[in-house]
Formats: C-alpha cells, sequence, structure tokens
C-alpha cells in the first residue's frame, strides 16, 4: 500500500472489478486468483473468453497460470528484475506512452537513464524467465490501450515489496495504461474487509481516511469529535508488536480476529512475546490458538449476527444485514469495542446503532463522506472516494490527474531477497493459500466439516526432479527445516512448482509453516517477507 | 394426468383462496426479501407478504424436501444399549409460485427416494406437500427448460398448475390433491371458457419464443450415448472448475448426500444427513488419500454425465431441468450450458 501511494498518491485498486471483463490484456502477477479472489478469478477468464490476453507472472504454475498466453515462471523475489527488463523492452520498441508521460507523471528522466543502463541478458538470467518471453509479454502488455495489472500478497510480502509495487507502478505509467477505465493497477485485498479496516486506519501512522497523523489541523477535528488528545507519534507494525519479544516495552494487547501465533513470521518469537505479556485479551468468534493464551476472551459475533458495512477490493462500501440474533453470550465488535471503552473511561463510546458510528465516520473521513446508511442501502454500496451526499462515489481512481498530483516514476533496483539458498538449506520455500477450502489460519473453516473433508492437511509441494534426487516420495512425511525451526510435513510431487522451489500452505496449526519463515520487513511497509526463505527438506525422523 | 375440468382463478380471489389453505398448513412461495434476493420463504401473513412471482427464487423446492442438513434419527445410550428415535414428522405444506422446471425436479427426486427402498423422511415430507405450480409466460434469463422438455408449461405431475391469464389464472389439477382443492374451495373459481382456453394457448406458444437460449440437451444427450466426452473439452472445462459444488447445491436434480453421526453428549446425539456434491475430490477419495476420480477431469464431468447420459439411458429423459441456476451461480463459466454447447458444436451434425 505504501509503495503504490507513493506512486500514485491512494493506496486501492484504481479500477472496478466490473471493469476487469473490459481489458484487453489482464497482467496478474503474484496472485492465485482463481483459487484466493474466486470472484474476480471470474471476471477475469470472461475478459480471456472476450478475447483478452492473460500474462501470469507466478514462480507456481497456477490454476490461472495454465490459461495463461504466457506465463513468466520467475525465481521467487526476483519481481523488479523481470518488470524493469519488460520496461526496457517497451522503452527498446518505442513503445511508451510519450504523451501521458509528459502530461501525468514526473521524474521519468531517472528511470529511463537507469533502464538504459540495464544489461536485459542480466535481468533474464536473474529472473530465470526467457528473454524471449519476456520480450513478448512486455509488447502485449505495451500494446494495449486498455492493460490492467492485478497483485496481491505475491508481490508485497518481500523485503521489497515496496519497490515492487513501485515497479508495477512504473510499468502502468510508462504505458498510459491507469486513470481510465479498463486501464489500471489493482491490488487485489485478501480479507473481505482489509480495505476498510486501512480506510478506518487500522494502520499506524495515518488517522481515518489516509490523513496525515502529523497534520495538526487534522488532528485537531478529531480531537474535538473524540474528546481526547490524538498523540501525533505512529504507532507500532504488527510485526514490531508480535515480535517485541519478553524485554519489549508492550506489556499488554487486545488482538481481534487476528491469530498471530499461527499467521505471523517467526512463530517462536512471537509465542514468547504474548505469553510474556502481563496481559492480553482476545476477540475472535472461534476460541483460536491466540486466544488459548489470553488472560480474557471476548466472544464475538460472526458476519450473520451482525450489521455494519465491509468495504472490498474495489472500495466499494457495502451494507451488512443481520441475519440471526447473537447466539450466546457473543456480542458484535463494536459493542465489545465501545463497552471496553467505557470502562476504561472513554468518552464518546455511547452509539446506539450502526448508522451513528457511520455518521461520525461520514464526519471525519472526507473519503466517506457521504456514506450514510440510508445511501448505502438504496445504492448497492458505494465507491470511495464519495465527497458527500450528492456524490455518486468513484468507478476509477485518478482521473484527470493522480491523488498524488503527478504519478512518480521511482527508480527500483533489484536486490536479492533477505535469505539465499545454501548448501545446508538448499530449497526456497515460498508459503501462500493452500486451496480454495481453507481461509488464513482456518480458524473458521476448519469448523465446517466439508470444507476439512476437501482439504485435510497441509501438504508441501515439490517437484518431481527433486523428490527424486531425495529419494522421497509422494505422500510421505517430510522434515522441513530452516534456521529458525523444523516443521512436519506431507509431501505432494507436482508440477506447479519449479526444481529448488517448494510451496506450502499456512492454514494449519499443526504445520506451523511460519516457524521457518524470516522475521526480515520490508523496510517502508513492515510487511514480512513471508514468500521466500530457505530451507532443507529430509525424510522425516519418526517416519 | 387427472381428467378434472380446468377451473379459472380471478385473481382477486387469490389470496383469499391462500388465505384458506394457509389455515392447515404452512404456506411456502417466492418472497422477495429486502436484500434483492426471491427464495422460497414461509409465508406467515398472507396479506403483507411479498410475493415474487416474475423474478426466478434462487434457491428450488430441494431446501424443503430434501434439506441441506436434516435428522434422519436421534440416538441416545443408555448402558451400552443404543435406543432410536425418529425426527419430527413433517408439517403439511403447500407450495405456491413453483415453476415447471422446479416441479419436474420434484418428479425426479421421487424416483431416486422410491429406490431401492422408500426414502422415509422425504417421502414423509413429500406426501406431506401439495404444490401449486405457476406456468412460464416470461422465460427468465439462462432458462432452457423447453429444450429439456420441462416447460414452460406441464401436463402433469403437479398438484395444480396456473396459468397467468392477465386478470385471472388457468387453474388445471394434476393429482388427487389439487382437484380437492378446486371441489373444497369451488366458489372462488369460474368455469373455463373457449376464449381462455385459446389465450392460455397463445400465451403459450409466445413464451416458448420467447427464451434467449437454445441449448441442444437432445442432441448432447444423443452424443453422449455412442461417445466419449473429448479429452479436449474436459481439459478446456476442469481447468475453470473451482470444485465449489454450487453447482450441486443450487441444482435442483442434484440429491447427493451424506450422513454423520453428531454426538451431542455421551449419552445422545443425532444422525445427520446433509447435502454433497460428486464434483467434490473428497466424495470419492478413500482413506489413506487414493481417489479413483482424477479431480480435474472426471469429477467435474461426473455431474454432467449423470444428467446426460446415464440418467437419459435410464429415463429417456436428461434429469437436467433446464432451470439456469447453475448458470446463474457458476464462478468459472463451466455449467451445463457451457458443457452441451462446446460438446455440440465439437460434434456438429
Amino acid at each position: 500500500m505504501v509503495g503504490l501511494a507513493t506512486s500514485f498518491g491512494s493506496g486501492a485498486m484504481t479500477n472496478s472489478i466490473g471493469e476487469l471483463e473490459g481489458a484487453d490484456v489482464l497482467l496478474v502477477t503474484g496472485s492465485n486468483t482463481t483459487e484466493t479472489h474466486p470472484q474476480i478469478g471470474r471476471n477475469i477468464l470472461n475478459a480471456v473468453d472476450h478475447g483478452a490476453k492473460l500474462l501470469v507472472i507466478d514462480p507456481r504454475k497456477t490454476d490461472l497460470a495454465r490459461q495463461a498466453d504466457i506465463h513468466l515462471a520467475l525465481r521467487p523475489g526476483t519481481d523488479i528484475a523481470l518488470i524493469n527488463a519488460m520496461m526496457r523492452v517497451i522503452l527498446d520498441e518505442d513503445l511508451a506512452d510519450q504523451l501521458f508521460i509528459s502530461m501525468r507523471t514526473e521524474d521519468f528522466i531517472e528511470l529511463r537513464d537507469y533502464l538504459f543502463r540495464l544489461d536485459l541478458d542480466e535481468l533474464a538470467r536473474i529472473t530465470g524467465v526467457s528473454l524471449r518471453d519476456i520480450h513478448e509479454a512486455a509488447c502485449i502488455y505495451a500494446r494495449s490501450c486498455k492493460s490492467v495489472i492485478c497483485y496481491c500478497l505475491g508481490i508485497t510480502q518481500h523485503t521489497c515489496g515496496t519497490d515492487n509495487v513501485q515497479a508495477i507502478a512504473n510499468l502502468a505509467m510508462l504505458t498510459g495504461n491507469v486513470e481510465k477505465e479498463h486501464g489500471g493497477v489493482d491490488p487485489l485485498r485478501g480479507q473481505n474487509n482489509v480495505q476498510g479496516a486501512c480506510d478506518m486506519a487500522a494502520l499506524p501512522a495515518v488517522l481515518p481516511g489516509y490523513q496525515d497523523l502529523t497534520d495538526t489541523d487534522v488532528r485537531k477535528r478529531f480531537e474535538q469529535v473524540w474528546g481526547a488528545d490524538v498523540p501525533p507519534v505512529p504507532g507500532k507494525s504488527l510485526t514490531e508488536m508480535t515480535h517485541s519479544g519478553p524485554d519489549g516495552d508492550i506489556r499488554a494487547m487486545f488482538i481481534m480476529g487476528e491469530n498471530p501465533v499461527i499467521s505471523d513470521p517467526h512463530l517462536n518469537r512471537v509465542e514468547a512475546t504474548l505469553k510474556q505479556l502481563d496481559f492480553l485479551a482476545v476477540s475472535d468468534i472461534f476460541l483460536t490458538e491466540t486466544a488459548r493464551l489470553a488472560d480474557v476472551v471476548f466472544p464475538a459475533a460472526s458476519f450473520a449476527e451482525k450489521g455494519g458495512t465491509i468495504t472490498n477490493s474495489e472500495r466499494r462500501v457495502q451494507l451488512c444485514h443481520r441475519a440471526i440474533p447473537p447466539i450466546g453470550n457473543c456480542r458484535p465488535d463494536s459493542e465489545i469495542i465501545m463497552e471496553l471503552g467505557r470502562r476504561l473511561g472513554c468518552p464518546g463510546m455511547d452509539f446506539d446503532s450502526d448508522a451513528e458510528i457511520m455518521e461520525e465516520i461520514c464526519l471525519l473521513t472526507p473519503i466517506y463522506g457521504g456514506m450514510y446508511y440510508d445511501r448505502l442501502a438504496e445504492n448497492w454500496g458505494l465507491q470511495w472516494p464519495c465527497w458527500n451526499r450528492d456524490h455518486p462515489g468513484t468507478v476509477f481512481l485518478h482521473k484527470y490527474y493522480f491523488a498524488r498530483g503527478k504519478g512518480r516514476f521511482t527508480v527500483v533496483a533489484h536486490q536479492e531477497p533477505s535469505e539465499q539458498p545454501e548448501e545446508k538449506y538448499p530449497f526456497t520455500l515460498v508459503t501462500g493459500r493452500g486451496s480454495y477450502h481453507h481461509y488464513h489460519t482456518a480458524t473458521m473453516t476448519r469448523n465446517s466439516r466439508r470444507l476439512v473433508r476437501e482439504c485435510p492437511e497441509a501438504l508441501l509441494e515439490i517437484s518431481r526432479k527433486d523428490c527424486k534426487d531425495l529419494e522421497l516420495h509422494s505422500g510421505e512425511m517430510v522434515e522441513v527445516s530452516s534456521r529458525r525451526g523444523t516443521v512436519l510435513v506431507r509431501l505432494e510431487v507436482t508440477d506447479r512448482v519449479k526444481p529448488g522451489t517448494v510451496f506450502t500452505s499456512f492454514h494449519f496449526w499443526e504445520v506451523p509453516v511460519n516457524k521457518l519463515t524470516v522475521d526480515a520487513l520490508d523496510p517502508r511497509s513492515k510487511c514480512p517477507e513471508f514468500k521466500v526463505c530457505s530451507v532443507n527438506v529430509r525424510k522425516a525422523a519418526h517416519a | 394426468m387427472l381428467d378434472y375440468p380446468e377451473r379459472v382463478l380471478p385473481k382477486d380471489n387469490l389470496i383469499p383462496l391462500l388465505r384458506k389453505l394457509a389455515k392447515d398448513a404452512r404456506l411456502i412461495a417466492p418472497v422477495r426479501k429486502s436484500c434483492g434476493d426471491t427464495l422460497f420463504t414461509e409465508i406467515v401473513d398472507v396479506d403483507n407478504a411479498v410475493f415474487d412471482l416474475k423474478n426466478k427464487p434462487q434457491t428450488s423446492l430441494k431446501p424443503f424436501l430434501l434439506p441441506q442438513q436434516e435428522i434422519l434419527a436421534k440416538y441416545r445410550v443408555q448402558d451400552g444399549e443404543y435406543t432410536f428415535s425418529p425426527p419430527d414428522a413433517a408439517r403439511p405444506t403447500i407450495y405456491f409460485g413453483v415453476r415447471s422446471c422446479d416441479l419436474t425436479a420434484v418428479l425426479y427426486m421421487d424416483l431416486i427416494f422410491s429406490k431401492p427402498s422408500r426414502d422415509a423422511t422425504y417421502f414423509d415430507r413429500r406426501n406431506n406437500s401439495l404444490i401449486i405450480t405457476l406456468g412460464c409466460n416470461d422465460p427468465l434469463d439462462n432458462c432452457f427448460c423447453e429444450s429439456t422438455g420441462s416447460g414452460p408449461y406441464l401436463e402433469f405431475g403437479f398438484g395444480l398448475q396456473c396459468i397467468d391469464l392477465g386478470e385471472s389464472y388457468f387453474v388445471s389439477a394434476g393429482r388427487r390433491k389439487g382437484v380437492d382443492v378446486l371441489e373444497k374451495w369451488g366458489y372462488f373459481f369460474r368455469p373455463v371458457t373457449e376464449d381462455d382456453e385459446q389465450r392460455r394457448y397463445q400465451l403459450f406458444l409466445e413464451a416458448r419464443g420467447r427464451f434467449t437460449r437454445n441449448v441442444q440437451v437432445d442432441h448432447a444427450c444423443r452424443i453422449l450415448q455412442e461417445n466419449p466426452v473429448p479429452e479436449s473439452l474436459l481439459e478446456k472445462l476442469s481447468s475453470r472448475c473451482y470444485d465449489c459444488g454450487g453447482c450441486a447445491y443450487v441444482c435442483p436434480t442434484c440429491t447427493c448426500f451424506s450422513v454423520d453421526d453428531m454426538e451431542l453428549s455421551k449419552t445422545n446425539g443425532l444422525r445427520i444427513r446433509s447435502w454433497d456434491a460428486c464434483t467434490s475430490s473428497g466424495f470419492t477419495r478413500m482413506a489413506g488419500g487414493h481417489n479413483p476420480v482424477d479431480r480435474r477431469r472426471q469429477a467435474l464431468s461426473r455431474r454432467f454425465l449423470h444428467k446426460l447420459k446415464h440418467d437419459f439411458a435410464l429415463h429417456s429423459k436428461p434429469s437436467c431441468t433446464g432451470c439456469g441456476r447453475c448458470v446463474d451461480i457458476c464462478f468459472g463459466g463451466v455449467d451445463i450450458t457451457t458443457f452441451i454447447d462446446l460438446l455440440t458444436a465439437s460434434e456438429s451434425v
């Protein structure tokens, strides 16, 4: 998000989901869209049916990659080299959109000079993709006036995640494929309301609507409405908190709907941190592994038991209707927060309805300025920015000018992942979602018998060649170890991964794969490098 | 078909009739929900219910006759002895506004659940039901019942069939329970005139001309009797199947289920039946992980072949009713019409 915000001035999807169907070229990178975003996946496949070209950049041969016109199966962590190579080809072929560059962007010269200094053969060697494929993909992308880039966590969960995103933004601006319908840069958000959570400033350094925390006037406005001081100092990022360690300065935590004991990198450290806290409260709909460590657990209401809004990837704020009253002692999140606030002496925690909470959001968050409940009900939701009651919402972003004014080109150079394969740990482990059937740490989906039956356990994907070289067999338990830990997992031979790379999911607490992952962060977004670490695979000791 | 004279029900009399019928039975009809969905819903207040007889209900009658999850038996354990008791008895139920495709699907379920042995819980509900259908004068998006021989109007199988003539409904009785309604509440109806009959036929003709989709179901059935499904077709479709089971769950004739025992405490529990889908890989996976069915290709085609090949061989009729719900719901666009279109195109006559 930081990357796109720096280049364009906003970190959200520039297009609407429906626009994907009208695109002529779709470049999907770091996203297993058909499994992780099936609805968006369908839009992409429909576009393909209508004759659009599909380019997929992914180290794995995902279902979507199998349908691609060109699948660029790069070495994990070499996205920048690949995108830079594509841009160099576009310059060489004279396919850059010079008019767009001069009308709507700045700092192009530095990038152009940098790209001309690069050696294409060297870049191709770094990525492990043939120069011919890179060349063809670049030309397909640049020749169309309706090219869309979709990306997901395969781009951001690297130490160079912010740079990856800026490289993508460069590519879009270089060809004038942004600021319009059917053309843009679209980060796909992983959770149904993660966009809404970001919008509402569940981030360390901004106020709701991405307003500047250091701006005195903005802070004053919030202080006036909230009746409390708003400190100008940014908070901590997720891993800064969960990795603060036993000697860290955090003594208490309130965790809502998160399961960091399974989902965060370098788990041993997370567990050590949480166990040393003076006080831990967790709010969730099931008793998660994290909730088991808590002093107090709040039973939260599920989606069906509460109202409120959800903001999806395309910035659409949608109203949710309560289907059934909360079961047992559980309560909606808003009630839990208000009750907690009241007991801690926080003023203003007396909203009578969700609509009243939304009124405050409209008041304090300019991009949500017109999102009143009655309007949301009439409109099947509205897309931000929606400045006031009369504003129809915004289908695609950056019309006439980028949110930051001019789009900024940034020179980004390839950098190797924080950990390299070596003799002792020769494989590169990529982690991600492993199946359509489970979500995140499966705290919800493993409570469904049918979903568990469909996907009962984690599997380590390995190439046939590696499996043979290691004298292992598909289906047997193996020990996977990194410098940080060891987990046992069942092996699956597949053509989805290339030799040298293995893949597994993080859904199952029995295979806490984040014991293996590195705790290196992107220095700007603080996003952990979940996608690359070096591991060894061998026959399980007791098998 | 029963040889009982048809009747005309003036529209003003519809609500009074439903009110009478609802006195002795639960009334289920399509209702427009505030969130924009049309669903079969129990009508508690006939006067204030928002009947929706225009849009396609998103679900068929399957959730009522074969619930997504139902109790087959309750058990108690005492001193190691198990005692079983049957589930609660079904309530008499009247379904109103049922489409021809969905009634055809119920007739198919009757067949499935009567052999080899009669399914007691299904027939308890079925025997307690009266189905009043509504012929389709305006086939909806993705509908193709004309091609499957299950609409837009029906000849038999319904309790009562209503055809909207504008100011009134043309009502035929197809089963004894329907005749009972016409006899008991005869004063709501009037006799049929020649004009009514001509008007009904005209509407039927026009309705048949209004389908937006031409799906060659017959042709596909005949191809499949003789030929295997082309590999390239399976490859194309399976690569776009998300294995979500949505098609099977909304399908009015998909009746696969699983049975689980659910322990409520050490001394009692339930035997539960719930929907399943043959498109799921777990449906055929053996202990130890072996799966005789290759998910990529066979799992998906198995559902199509069941409907278009095996059932056609058994009953001379496909068990797809052309309701189009799988077309509405499929994320990947690999519904039965895509299969039929590609199959018939590859084997063009």
